[in-house]
């Protein structure tokens, strides 16, 4: 699956992924290609159980494949040992999660300096002010997560993805765990942000309304991508 | 990453959520126990060790029994060195109405060299330093014998043959001295005074000491000098080693405590490491989401790392401090026993920080440190990494860093392996008792009706054996030192018959024996006047004796001294043969001695040796025809050397007698201290109370021990609770859905609780009599039946307060509603 414009920054090689079950191997996929472009948005619809968040597992680096690789910015991250893909995460990626994923001891701002610190980066809380402003909680600086409503910790979780300036942000289920108003509201703010940060953005959902806001839509079906 | 920092932010938001209380409060105890004892230990060495000098009372000292030559005075005088003599002597002081013993120092004017008095005018008065002694026909006498004749400054008292005004009190003196006069108060008089009391005979039993101090090289000169030329009867002190008993006992008493306040930090250890896996647990998304975000190992394990330092140090100071209140509380119940302590140093808040982080580093930081392995690709599912903390590879460090901690305590690596083996040891059977229990309970419930009632300590064995076990530990611990100890003691004194000799004579003058022998007669009184020879050791057959020639300390120190040797006629009632034969009654036998078979065996004697001894310059010699067994504490006058009739009659001799005399008698005493004041009486009583005073305090000291590692204990429970709260939550709530009353709930809470303390008192009332029974036999020799009572009372209060903390602790959990607990179950 390529694209048809920009150059390449998250690519995958022959990708394969086979788990060892209690009866036998189960193959999810095997020579699954994808090449995806700079500023592209891209959406990869599945059903619940077809390998899609393993998917985005691997492209993100977060797992490694039983065979193939995958490409980030030039990039063979299945050559990098787990802590060299984390410095490389931490770079180039941002995250958006159905759950959030924020850490409860940390308020909101300390949550969007979190990546920044942790890559060594010295105003990391000016950085993580104007953030936050961009996403409307510029006032909620030092709340904590628990005492933030889910749309408003969906805000920070995109405060935080965006704070990095990545090349490629990563969403599973984005809006999953929202209402239907809400999650409209962080969808919109999801995109643009994209677009004013000219982000790549990977969107992994069950949700067609969704996907459809993507310029590229992928289905994951018996292993192989297809366009939808 | 500023991994300091957020290390200090994660460690508030756990300490908000309340997922490290039980952690820390564990910590806390242990350190709470390292450090009161490291504090007591602290500021008596200190007392002993900064002010040695001033406790020796000068640079060096000669100590001897008998007068010492003037040559070592005038020596030191040459060398310009400062020089005082003292005389020490324990005698009874009379009043009126009442008797003391006493143990008099006769000073001349130049003591002490080093140091200062402290004196005041009242018993209740101010202590001040003086630069006095006591002048002629004075005595400066402690606040304790004041109260004990019932007088006051002023008043008048009888020593010996003479009277003399008590005209200060003494608060401290320097060079206590050893023995049991270190129990009897301290008497301060002038040396010149001393004749005149007629209490200082030959072969009494006193010690002269010659003091010095001046230009350090001058005392080292003096000491070069007179070395060489001080014999065997001469002994040099040196600041420090002054008070080799009294520092042994110290010593034996730290290592004894530190020991048991380790206990303390081993139930606390279980108690960690039933909560620290939990309380991982649950940071495995947190880990996750640092790691996705970039985080790498070295982040991740360097933050973690620092948030336990920083616990460790935040513990160790809440920990030192309630320390340093429970060993100032300690300091409060030995009151009597100690001199004034110096200020208390920051060494033992160094300590208590230290162990900290040792106990952090065994216990919790090997499960923390396997977060840094958290796979990120959990925050997309969430079942990876639930396995990170299985296998039983961090036990090995835990069980290191007790020992570590126990070889650091007992400053000895065998004694370290020995006390290490036992706990571990007591850990075991009691592991294994609570196993078998919790199987016998299983059983039971298969069988009977009861089933629901039994199911929460069936359904959680391992929690709950872990439970029992530490429970069991800090019962059993607490059931030893109170009931046991009590125990012991009535077994010993049952064992002593009621008129068993109360009063000792000894320093009896020769010429004095027959009439005082005749005075007891006519009182009644069942008793004999032996005559006693000091003498030493010198030979067995053709070797000379040496002290050094033992490895044995005791046998040493026992070498090194004058024994007591007397001559018997006849084998004593409370003496049994066990070799040899005795000698032939009446007539002048053949020269023989009669020898304590423990002695011998010590000595590598046996009979058909041929013994030497020196008393005053004169050898004698026999041979050994019978080994004897002595019962010492009949409180009968009693030898460990007897010679046959006619062998020691020219020797310098004392006599010695012991005698019952009921409370309504005491005026005889009176009688004998005023007619023959060269005699001095010793008040066995008086002496069994003051140890029985010391063995209460110092009892009450380690039960305060005890008491901490019972509630080490009662953490291991909460932490339990902890443990099992959600699937405890769980299934409470699932009963009330299903109908089951709130009452049922707390029953079925209550029994589990009863059942768990039971259980641990149990388990540990039968290892403290067991403890107690094995002891007793093979430690004290003493016939001490297993008391059967025991697992008893274990039983009832561990059932009474594991389920009082336990109800307390879960109250919170059968409140809410069912809906609640359910969604909060999920939430996990």
């Amino acid at each position: 699956m390529t694209a048809e414009n920009g150059s390449s920054v998250l690519r995958t090689d022959n990708l394969g992924m086979v788990f060892r079950g209690p009866g036998g191997d189960i193959r999810l996929f095997s020579d699954l290609n994808l090449d995806i472009h700079a500023g592209e948005t891209v959406a990869i619809l599945g059903a619940s159980g077809s390998g899609k968040s393993t998917l985005l597992g691997l492209l993100a680096g977060l797992d490694v494949p039983t065979g193939g690789r995958v490409l980030l910015a030039g990039t063979d991250m299945t050559a990098l040992t787990e802590d060299q893909r984390a410095v490389l995460r931490g770079r180039e990626l941002g995250f958006v999660f159905q759950a959030f994923h924020l850490l409860s001891g940390l308020t909101a701002l300390e949550n969007v300096m979190l990546p920044l610190e942790l890559a060594g980066e010295t105003n990391a809380e000016a950085r993580a002010r104007a953030a936050l402003d961009q996403v409307g909680l510029g006032e909620r600086t030092g709340h904590y997560p628990q005492q933030l409503s889910g749309g408003e910790q969906q805000r920070v979780a995109i405060a935080r993805a965006f704070v990095t300036e990545p090349r490629v942000l990563l969403a599973d289920e984005p809006t999953g765990n929202l209402d239907r108003n809400t999650g409209h509201r962080i969808q919109d703010l999801l995109f643009e942000l994209n677009n004013v940060h000219g982000t790549t953005l990977v969107l992994v959902t069950h949700d067609p309304e969704l996907a459809r806001r993507c310029q590229r839509v992928l289905s994951l079906e018996d292993g192989q991508l297809v366009a939808a | 990453m500023n991994s300091l920092r957020y290390g200090f932010r994660l460690l508030l938001r756990d300490w908000r959520a309340g997922e490290l209380r039980l952690l820390a409060i564990a910590l806390v105890l242990a350190v709470t126990a390292i450090t009161a004892v490291a504090w007591l230990a602290d500021r008596v060495t200190l007392a002993t060790e900064d002010r040695a000098a001033e406790l020796l009372g000068a640079d060096r000292a000669l100590v001897g029994n008998d007068p010492l030559p003037d040559r070592f005075a005038s020596l030191a005088r040459d060398l310009d060195l400062a020089v005082a003599r003292t005389l020490q002597f324990p005698s009874v002081v009379l009043t009126e109405e009442r008797t003391q013993l006493a143990a008099v120092r006769a000073v001349d004017p130049a003591y002490p060299l080093r140091g200062s008095l402290q004196v005041a005018d009242h018993a209740d008065g101010d202590a001040r330093n003086t630069t006095e002694t006591p002048a002629r026909g004075e005595v400066w006498a402690e606040a304790r014998m004041l109260i004990q004749l019932d007088i006051d400054v002023g008043d008048r008292i009888e020593l010996g043959a003479e009277e003399f005004v008590v005209s200060r009190v003494l608060m401290l003196e320097p060079s206590l001295g050893g023995g049991f006069q270190n129990l009897a108060p301290r008497l301060l008089m002038h040396l010149d005074d001393v004749p005149a009391t007629g209490l200082v005979q030959e072969a009494s039993r006193v010690t002269y000491r010659l003091l010095v101090a001046g230009d350090n090289a001058a005392v080292n000169q003096w000491q070069a000098r007179v070395q060489p030329d001080l014999g065997e009867s001469v002994s040099l002190e040196t600041p420090g080693e002054g008070q080799p008993a009294v520092e042994q006992v110290l010593d034996a008493a730290k290592r004894f405590l530190g020991l048991s306040a380790l206990l303390t930090v081993v139930v606390g250890g279980v108690a960690m490491l039933l909560t620290i896996r939990h309380y991982a647990s649950r940071h495995l998304d947190r880990v996750a989401v640092m790691r996705c975000l970039g985080a790498t190992e070295r982040q991740i394990g360097a933050m973690l790392t620092w948030k336990m330092v920083l616990l460790g140090l935040i513990t160790a100071v809440l920990g030192s401090l309630l320390g340093y209140l429970v060993h100032l509380f300690m300091l409060s119940l030995l009151a009597d026993l100690l001199p004034s302590l110096p200020a208390a140093s920051w060494r033992p808040a160094g300590v208590g920080l230290l162990a900290a982080q040792v106990i952090l580093l065994g216990f919790a930081l090997p499960t923390i440190l396997r977060l840094r392995r958290v796979p990120p690709l959990r925050v997309l599912r969430r079942d990876l990494g639930d396995q990170l903390f299985r296998g039983w590879s961090v036990y090995p460090l835990a069980l290191a860093a007790i020992f570590l901690l126990m070889w650091w305590q007992a400053g000895d690596v065998v004694l370290a392996i020995y006390v290490f083996a036992a706990v571990l040891g007591t850990l075991a059977v009691l592991a294994l008792g609570a196993g078998v229990i919790i199987l016998l309970l299983r059983r039971s419930r298969r069988a009977g009706a009861t089933g629901l009632l039994l199911s929460g300590l069936v359904r959680r064995p391992w929690t709950n054996t872990f439970q029992i076990m530490a429970l069991g530990l800090g019962l059993m611990a607490l059931l030893l030192l109170s009931v046991v100890r009590q125990d012991l003691l009535a077994t010993w004194q049952d064992r002593l018959p009621d008129d068993a000799p109360n009063y000792f004579l000894i320093n009896i003058q020769p010429d004095e024996a027959d009439s005082l022998q005749a005075l007891l007669d006519e009182q009644g009184l069942e008793t004999r006047v032996y005559p006693m020879v000091r003498a030493r050791l010198v030979g067995i057959n053709d070797r000379d004796v040496r002290p050094s020639d033992y490895p044995e300390p005791r046998t040493r120190r026992l070498v090194a001294r004058e024994f007591n040797l007397s001559w018997l006629e006849e084998l004593p009632e409370d003496n049994r043969l066990v070799a040899g034969n005795w000698w032939a009654n009446g007539g002048q036998p053949e020269p023989q001695f009669s020898m304590e078979v423990e002695l011998a065996e010590r000595l590598g004697v046996d009979v058909g040796d041929e013994l030497h001894f020196d008393a005053g310059g004169q050898r004698y010699t026999a041979q050994v025809t019978s080994l004897r067994e002595v019962q010492w504490d009949s409180f009968n006058v009693n030898f460990f050397v007897a010679a046959s009739p006619g062998v020691l009659d020219d020797a310098p001799a004392t006599y010695i007698t012991s005698f019952h005399l009921p409370r309504d008698q005491q005026r005889l005493l009176v009688r004998i201290v005023r007619d023959y004041p060269s005699v001095t009486l010793i008040d066995v009583s008086a002496i069994l109370d003051t140890v029985r005073t010391i063995m209460a305090q110092g009892a009450r000291v380690v039960e305060l021990m005890a008491l901490l590692t019972l509630f080490s204990g009662l953490v291991v429970l909460l932490a339990a609770l902890q443990v099992t709260r959600e699937e405890r939550q769980f299934e409470s709530a699932l009963l009330r859905s299903l109908g089951g009353r709130r009452a049922l709930i707390r029953r079925l809470a209550l029994t589990e609780f009863l059942l768990l303390g039971g259980a641990a008192g149990l388990l540990a009332g039968g290892g403290a009599a067991v403890a107690g029974y094995v002891m007793g036999n093979l430690l004290f020799e003493l016939e001490y039946a297993f008391n059967p009572w025991l697992p008893l009372l274990g039983a009832v209060g561990g059932a009474l307060v594991v389920a009082a903390a336990g109800l307390l602790a879960t109250r919170r959990l059968y409140r809410v509603s069912p809906m609640q607990l359910l969604k909060g179950a999920e939430e996990g």
